[in-house]
């Protein structure tokens, strides 16, 4: 696991982030909800791309040719696999996820890499508003069971205690390794991570999950621009 | 609208929304958002007026407006 291929899982995650959070602009509990959750799309999907963008410059771009045909290949976490179908999914993947997310960039920001700490630092701005959002929905209180399994993620994200997320901050190309990101992460909730046991030898270092399984085959198809077509006329199609 | 109109219901709070687009302007009411903490408050502001380039945005809670009069009044 390289620093690409990190940027490239941060990425992928924050792209399938913001097409959930979208998927919720006419679904949440308020009409400002509902712009928020729009507003956070666009956000995340835009700060996907800034980070594909990184790929390049950083001298070895990981993705290939088996993203165009098999969903397992994209790097996202098990959480955004599905479209949520509860509120507390949304606030679950918000407080907890976005703000892992954001821990993860701030010590890609911190690092030594150049490209890194110049181009993600405005994305540290613009979520601010997304943590804001998280966590008050998040003291409004939510179902035990994405909270924990949005915990649970958060940990298999930042990745095992001694794997190769901490070589990337010994090497000083990240300025906090898993441990350090977990405390930050719930200095930040201001709450501890619920005790969750996770089997780091079933943990995928690509894909930063140890569960199988890939995005649902209608958000796949969207992705790969196939919905669009199928809706296009005739003659647009090729 | 009647002049008893209200927005909110149960915990929530109607905020003022007011913002400048450069330093030489002053700040002025963009819209309101209701919300049940400063918090929400702050990121419903942002995602909901942020079509413009703001240089600089607040918000205030409604109820600590002190009114002098109102339209009808003066």
């Amino acid at each position: 696991m390289s620093l690409p291929d990190l940027v490239l899982s941060i990425a992928d995650n924050k792209q399938m982030l913001g097409l959930r959070y979208a998927e919720w602009a006419t679904r949440a509990p308020s009409l400002e909800a509902d712009i928020a959750a729009a507003a956070m799309g666009l956000d995340d999907l835009g700060h996907s791309r800034v980070l594909y963008g990184c790929l390049e410059p950083l001298g070895a771009d990981p993705r290939g040719p088996e993203r165009e045909s098999d969903a397992g290949s994209l790097r996202n976490l098990a959480y955004f696999d599905q479209p949520w179908s509860e509120w507390s999914q949304f606030v679950a993947a918000n407080a907890i996820l976005d703000t892992a997310f954001t821990v993860m960039i701030e010590a890609c920001v911190g690092g030594s890499v150049e490209v890194l700490q110049h181009r993600l630092r405005k994305m540290l701005m613009e979520e601010r508003y997304h943590f804001l959002h998280g966590r008050s929905w998040l003291r409004s209180g939510i179902d035990k069971e994405p909270l924990e399994r949005a915990w649970r993620e958060a940990i298999e994200f930042f990745g095992p205690p001694d794997g190769e997320t901490e070589t990337l901050r010994r090497d000083g190309k990240l300025s906090m390794g898993p441990a350090q990101q977990r405390t930050r992460l719930e200095e930040q909730l201001e709450a501890r991570a619920p005790r969750v046991d996770i089997d780091w030898r079933a943990w995928d270092p690509i894909r930063r999950r140890t569960a199988r399984g890939a995005i649902d085959e209608h958000t796949f198809g969207m992705l790969r621009g196939l919905e669009e077509k199928k809706y296009a006329p005739t003659a647009a199609k090729g | 609208m009647t002049s008893g109109y209200k927005r909110v219901s149960g915990d929530a709070v109607e905020y003022e929304v007011f913002a400048r687009k450069s330093r030489v302007d002053a700040l002025h009411l963009v819209g309101s958002v209701v919300a049940p903490d400063d918090d929400l408050a702050m990121a419903y502001a942002r995602a909901t007026y942020d079509e413009e380039r703001w240089c600089e945005m607040a918000i205030v809670r409604k109820e600590h407006v002190i009114e002098l009069w109102q339209p009808g009044e003066a």
